[in-house]
């Protein structure tokens, strides 16, 4: 009796709630009604400041300090609040356009780069933004050792010769560096204010440095939006720089990221109106926004990947040491269908780690599904009857595609050359830990660009001394089977050339790599970029994710 | 009975130190890697970057160097900073601590008041098809995981049906009341903000109805069994006999006796409440402990791994102790050992 | 029913029997053994009679249930009733080895603290109040990650967590009857603790756990499919169905994935509830303590 009372009073009081997500969902899932903007409850700000932005999006924001941020989300930030010397053209990652910079060359080798900083440009606090600012800020990048101070590896001195210009030098070729700057996490860093709040650029910046507190609820930068605030788990807000130096003034008066975990979450609250962005849409579901009028979906290349690793020298994996029988499996893939059961077909094939649209990917042949071939091959090395393979890998949800899935069609692909994938998913530490211990032989992973350079793949895939997959496959060493000389060979080459002999180098390089059959890119997914439909400007870029300062309203 | 609480009070911070001590050893000798979730997989293989991660979050050292550290810390209230948040546990914990308080508190009114009364309700319609049905509502609630309602539930009530608001404890777009307690509904009102209220109360309707539904089957069996057995007692007879009206006679005497199950399940539900919690915050997308402690075992983050268990175990044996002692005075015959 | 209850929990419905006459009692009971008998035969013979493979491609993916596929096809174009019934073979089995190792562990540990009584009983109690003092969720997370996932791991966390159950109603019954007089009379003429144990005690003590383990076989088995949600139990691409439900989460649109083992569960949970129900009445337990 009492129950139902209670049941009955709660219902009343809330039918009477004006919580705009539920009378929308009344309608269809799909074309529902516009709804305002602003919700009709709550504590919104008023319509008169101007539409303010949200976007929904799983955060998986590591730290808001640009020097020991890396994340994808984290990218996003450190454009809109940072901003770098240069950056690139979202519609062709080749490009290079000006930000904080107005001129930047490399001299014929590419040992030393000089950039001209734009004397218009000031931080929130009207400060000027000097070349000594940029010398700290990749100083502190370089010195806290944080996740992304590799990329500030190899550089012999930098250099300040006026508050305007801007120097550095490398004691080896390296082409890679202009797109390097165009990183996010090269953004330049108020250094007085930074100062003050403890941060250090100093060699010892790894201990000494205590100022990624401070910077979780403030920031230092020349952007177009700065740091509101950020609560864990639930939002990142931040307001216009109204001192924006720059000549695209920023649109909206507040940016908030809220919290999103899953695809059908975002999908309803952008059907909704109540997010602006779902940046996470899965790729089945995009069909549930088509018909809505107020939304607008187009579905973009990106330059992620997933791949799975054969690795000769993991434990269990002696098989694997013949290089036909790690080209049998390459051949025994059927990527349209991966491509069709993991992505809903909006995805490409990739030939080399080398991703689609980088230098160096252009010519090369993708790979095809061929179990006839495959079958051949194994019968060749004696292994008409297969084996079987440990295949542990991390749980993971990544760009589109769930780990499980992939790996369950890949093994549902190998039984017909009869070998069998003895699947195992662990979570991200104890993959990592297993992979660098024993190693693994059959797993699968994925990768994200930091920088629009192809270098950082033979470095990260290649099979050379340093890199990682070299030594985690069981070689890399000078003179251990796997290692290839000629990737090093052609990686030198590559970073002190430039124009056409550097594309050359680097499709020769993603040649190799095809070759190694080591790494085997399965799918580069494809992105679904969802907006409302007054949301003008979405884009999406392989340096820095999304640039909000580049998103604007329509009318 | 204040010797026996006080005597409960002081053996707790040992078991509470014997928690922290398993949990520390099950997590730092489980073979996985924390500096994965700290550096990331690309940085993995730079010793200076794994080196610096190492020095700055205290994985330098032998495991017992480790932790007497960390007890050190423990004993002056430090819980350590989180590797993932970058934010201090303690504060961590204190901030989601509402949100998880507020789900289990609708779970157990909800499941409460709903398992009484329909005990109660199928006490008095014994064997007819009222009854069965009472019954069979409370089976199936403790027949299905609770993850799976939750899905149900959200994809009919929310999706289909749109009689329910989707997860989040707040609308979207929507900023969250003056933090007081941290429990919106109770924060909105003391703001006066009735439209904020509603909504936040509409949204904890779903998960706390998941969540306690469990608990109203099994307390609504309990709750029939005792009355059952008082209808028939010969006091309520001769109370009926003097012409006491039957719900009278149902309320004063019979339900009465319905307190003694009640409190017995309630210490027993809290563990299953907190275990529960785990899976209903993912599901319905809640800030709160379980999620948290979710992301910490996922991600090996050790000082939230510690404190999640050091607050579980200490919610859980107060929960034991506040159980036993409302047992003791609801029924003074029970000796407390 | 609460998995870290410390009473038995054959307090309740503890009125004076008559309702085996009960129609409905009949039927619910019938009912269960109908359907717990559907899943044995499931278990043991589904590889005869299943319409389609339980890990092959077969038609188009993400279908909507149809007469080629009652519940349609998941995200790998697999069949979806397939797999429930397959999955019967992961949950069944190791749910029923849960409960007869935690009965066994427990009735020995019980009886031999409950007989004894002194020191050994002091320990063996002190080893049943620690173990549910951690949630067990977190308890069968550290196990998984330290071990590994894997159903024979899921196993072993959940032996671990349900042991001290039975421990203490075996416990608590053999205390009862340690003092009726035939057994007193056994101790007189000398007969040694073991046999007293087995031939007197312990048949005597037994009915209860018997009934508690019927009614919580349920529980287990949402358990265990609680674990596989988590990751924890079984691994791809086994049809486990606390694993398909988790695929189900993942497409929400396409809410056949996850419906299917629900229901599956569900039957199971409620037939072995029932059964345990008819048991109770079969036995005439009136253990009200």
């Amino acid at each position: 009796m009492v129950a139902v009372g209670l049941v009955a009073v709660v219902t009343a009081v809330s039918c009477g709630s004006d919580d705009s997500n539920d009378t929308s969902a009344t309608a269809a899932p799909t074309g529902s009604e516009p709804t305002a903007a602003t919700d009709a409850g709550g504590t919104a700000a008023p319509a008169a400041e101007g539409r303010e932005l949200v976007i929904a999006r799983d955060m998986d924001i590591n730290s808001l300090d640009l020097s020991r941020s890396y994340c994808d989300t984290c990218q996003i930030f450190n454009t809109a609040v940072y901003e770098t010397l240069i950056t690139v053209d979202p519609a062709d990652p080749n490009k290079i356009l000006a930000r904080l910079a107005t001129s930047w060359e490399g001299n014929a080798d590419n040992t030393v780069f000089t950039f001209k900083l734009d004397p218009a440009a000031t931080f929130t606090d009207g400060s000027p933004v000097e070349a000594k600012d940029v010398k700290w800020s990749w100083e502190r990048l370089a010195n806290v050792k944080a996740s992304a101070s590799y990329l500030m590896s190899g550089l012999n001195t930098l250099e300040a010769p006026d508050a305007a210009t801007w120097g550095a030098t490398f004691e080896a070729p390296n082409s890679a560096f202009l797109p390097i700057v165009a990183a996010s996490y090269l953004g330049v860093i108020n250094s007085d204010v930074a100062t003050e709040q403890g941060a250090s650029a100093a060699a010892d910046a790894d201990t000494a440095d205590k100022a990624e507190e401070w910077f979780l609820a403030n920031s230092a930068g020349s952007g177009p939006y700065t740091l509101e605030s950020y609560t864990q788990g639930e939002s990142l807000v931040l307001a216009r720089n109204d001192q924006y130096w720059g000549p695209d003034k920023p649109v909206f008066p507040r940016v908030t990221f809220s919290q999103v975990k899953d695809s059908s979450s975002q999908l309803q609250q952008l059907q909704a109106g109540d997010a602006d962005i779902a940046m996470q849409i899965s790729l089945d579901s995009v069909s549930q926004l088509e018909g809505d009028s107020n939304v607008t979906t187009s579905v973009v290349d990106s330059f992620n990947y997933v791949y799975i690793a054969l690795s000769p020298g993991a434990e269990g994996a002696e098989k694997l040491q013949d290089p036909n029988i790690r080209k049998a499996i390459v051949k025994a893939i059927d990527y349209d269908g991966a491509i069709e059961s993991l992505v809903a077909g909006k995805g490409k094939k990739q030939a080399s780690p080398i991703p689609n649209g980088f230098l160096g990917s252009a010519d090369l042949t993708l790979p095809s599904y061929d179990l006839e071939g495959a079958k051949q091959l194994l019968a060749d090395a004696g292994m008409a009857d297969g084996f079987d393979l440990d295949a542990t890998y991390p749980e993971a949800n990544v760009y589109g595609v769930d780990f499980s899935l992939m790996m369950q069609k890949i093994q549902q692909d190998l039984v017909k050359v009869n070998i069998n994938l003895q699947l195992t998913p662990v979570q991200f530490p104890e993959w990592a830990d297993r992979i660098d211990a024993k190693g693994i032989p059959v797993t699968a992973v994925y990768f994200a660009p930091d920088h629009t350079d192809p270098s950082q793949y033979i470095q990260f895939f290649g099979e050379i001394p340093g890199s990682s997959w070299a030594s985690r496959a069981g070689g890399g060493d000078a003179g251990t089977p796997l290692d290839n000389p000629k990737e090093s060979e052609l990686l030198a080459t590559a970073l002190a050339s430039s124009g056409d002999a550097r594309t050359q180098a680097y499709t020769d390089l993603g040649q190799q790599m095809i070759d190694d059959a080591i790494i085997v890119p399965i799918v580069n997914p494809q992105l679904v970029l969802a907006t409302a439909s007054d949301i003008t400007g979405m884009h999406y870029s392989a340096c820095c994710n999304l640039d909000l300062g580049l998103l604007g309203l329509a009318g | 009975m204040r010797r026996f609480i006080l005597r409960r009070l002081a053996v707790m911070p040992l078991l509470l130190l014997g928690i922290v001590t398993i949990a520390f050893c099950i997590s730092r000798l489980i073979p996985a890697n924390p500096l994965a979730s700290i550096v990331g997989e690309r940085a993995l293989n730079n010793d200076k970057i794994v080196a610096a991660a190492k020095a700055r979050w205290g994985l330098n050292g032998s495991l017992p160097e480790q932790y007497f550290i960390y007890i050190k810390n423990l004993l002056t209230g430090d819980l350590g900073t989180s590797f993932r948040t970058r934010q201090p546990v303690t504060d961590d914990l204190l901030h989601r601590l509402p949100a998880t308080l507020e789900l289990a508190a609708g779970a157990l009114l909800i499941g409460g008041v709903g398992g009484v009364a329909l005990g109660a309700y199928a006490a008095s319609r014994k064997d007819k098809p009222a009854d069965h049905f009472s019954r069979g509502f409370a089976l199936l609630g403790s027949s299905l995981p609770v993850f799976w309602i939750g899905l149900v539930f959200l994809f009919v009530l929310y999706a289909r049906l749109g009689w329910f608001p989707g997860p989040g404890r707040l609308p979207p777009r929507t900023k969250p009341p003056d933090h007081v307690t941290g429990f919106y509904t109770i924060d909105s009102l003391l703001d006066g903000n009735f439209t904020l209220f509603r909504q936040s109360l509409h949204r904890l309707v779903l998960p706390c109805f998941v969540l306690g539904w469990a608990y109203m089957g099994q307390l609504s069996r309990l709750v029939r069994a005792a009355m059952l057995d008082e209808i028939n007692a010969d006091y309520v007879r001769t109370a009926r006999a003097k012409g006491l009206a039957e719900r009278l006679v149902m309320r004063r005497h019979v339900l009465r006796n319905a307190w003694l199950p009640t409190l017995t399940i309630l210490g027993f539900s809290f563990a299953q409440l907190l275990t529960a919690s785990v899976l209903t915050e993912t599901i319905f997308q809640w800030n709160g402990i379980g999620s948290y402690a979710v992301q910490a075992a996922n991600t090996l983050d050790f000082p939230a791994v510690n404190g999640v268990s050091l607050f579980a175990g200490l919610a859980f044996l107060l929960a034991n102790l506040t159980t036993d002692v409302l047992y003791a005075v609801a029924d003074p015959k029970i000796r407390l050992a | 029913m609460s998995l870290l209850s410390a009473e038995p929990r054959v307090i309740a419905d503890a009125t004076p029997r008559n309702t085996w006459t009960s129609p409905w009692k009949r039927v619910t009971v019938i009912g269960g053994m109908f359907v717990a008998v559907f899943w044995l035969i499931v278990v043991f013979t589904v590889q005869w009679w299943a319409p389609y493979a339980p890990l092959e491609a077969v038609g188009k993916r993400l279908q909507p249930p149809s007469w080629e596929h009652w519940f349609g096809t998941d995200a790998l174009s697999r069949d979806v009733f397939t797999r429930t019934l397959y999955g019967a073979r992961q949950t069944l089995p190791v749910s029923l080895a849960v409960i007869v190792s935690a009965v066994s562990i427990g009735t020995v540990l019980g009886a031999i603290a409950g007989f004894v009584g002194g020191r050994v009983d002091s320990l063996v109690m002190r080893l049943v109040d620690v173990t549910p003092a951690f949630p067990p969720i977190f308890l069968a997370m550290a196990v998984a990650a330290a071990l590994g996932p894997g159903l024979r791991n899921a196993f072993v966390a959940m032996v671990i967590v349900w042991w001290p159950i039975y421990a203490r109603l075996i416990r608590g019954q053999v205390q009862a009857v340690k003092h009726r007089d035939h057994i007193q009379a056994a101790v007189s003429i000398g007969a040694t603790r073991w046999r007293i144990l087995r031939k007197h005690v312990l048949p005597l003590s037994f009915t209860p756990a018997l009934i508690n383990a019927t009614l919580d076989l349920g529980q287990v088995v949402i358990l265990t499919a609680t674990l596989s949600f988590l990751g924890l139990g079984a691994k791809p691409p086994s049809p486990e169905w606390g694993a398909m439900i988790t695929d189900g989460a993942q497409f929400f649109y396409q809410w056949w994935i996850a419906v299917a083992p629900g229901i599956a569960i569900l039957t199971v949970a409620m037939a072995f509830n029932f059964l345990g129900d008819g048991l109770r009445d079969a036995l005439d337990v009136r253990a009200k303590r």
